[in-house]
């Protein structure tokens, strides 16, 4: 079991440490939604391989599916946000939202 | 096997170009084509529902909103990236996946196995019989995605004033 599950925790991880990476050095608004993208591929491949390793395919199955609605749900929305922000700075740029600091 | 080990380097460069390519469309179709990869690998190992959606909603839906959005920011969308995060980003990660390697390979043995419950069934039965919390829950997230994106978008009305 641990021989085939083993890749893939691997390059779960490693698709984790590329999407932190993105959201703590880039600062274009869209490249950080990219990061957190990588990051919930990095979760649905680490679910469906943890099914696929220990013979439970069909409830792992169903959890990616749940996993990619609420992503759906998650990228509409931070995309109008994201919009919303241009909208009002005129940039992408996300040191230009430190105004917003209380 | 080695099929798949091909497809998860695959997976793992395009994850890596969309962080590094400078030009977002470009970037934007990287992301697509590692979901397009991902897809495949669930395919492979067994899971067809959730390869289909990852391809038909991941790689398809979200490119397409992406584009739209870099499509409406394109005249403030150039950023200027750290040079040095750009630059050090390979190194950290090839670096990462060498610890990665090792601390894996090593720590997957001294792991006790659960014991897997027996599944039998079809999808559908899971999905509906085991999981319907998790229905309910996608229809109420859908429900406020719907309704967070109509509040983004309103006119105020001050905009209808002028």
């Amino acid at each position: 079991m641990t021989s085939t599950w083993v890749p893939y925790l691997i390059v779960a991880a490693g698709l984790l440490f590329a999407g932190i990476y993105c959201l703590l050095a880039m600062r274009n608004i869209i490249k950080l939604f990219i990061g957190v993208e990588i990051i919930s591929k990095a979760v649905s491949l680490i679910i469906v391989a943890t099914g696929f390793a220990k013979k439970n395919i069909l409830v792992a199955q169903s959890l990616a599916v749940t996993f990619i609605v609420v992503e759906v749900c998650l990228v509409a929305t931070a995309l109008a946000i994201i919009i919303n922000i241009y909208r009002h700075t005129k940039s992408l740029d996300i040191r230009k939202l430190s105004k917003l600091k209380g | 096997m080695s099929l798949q080990i091909l497809l998860l380097v695959g997976l793992v460069l395009f994850s890596v170009a969309a962080v590094l390519l400078k030009d977002l469309i470009k970037a934007a179709i990287c992301l697509a084509a590692a979901s397009l990869v991902l897809g495949i690998l669930f395919f492979r190992m067994g899971a067809p529902y959730a390869g289909a959606f990852e391809i038909s909603v991941v790689a398809g839906l979200i490119t397409v909103l992406f584009m739209l959005t870099i499509a409406l920011t394109k005249t403030g969308g150039d950023v200027a990236e750290s040079k040095l995060a750009t630059v050090a980003f390979p190194l950290f990660f090839i670096l990462f996946l060498a610890v990665d390697f090792i601390v894996t390979k090593n720590l997957i043995q001294k792991i006790v196995a659960l014991p897997a419950a027996p599944e039998a069934g079809a999808f559908g039965e899971v999905l509906w019989k085991q999981r319907t919390l998790d229905l309910v829950g996608q229809v109420c997230i859908i429900f406020a995605g719907v309704l967070a994106v109509l509040a983004l978008f309103r006119k105020r009305s001050k905009d209808n004033d002028d």
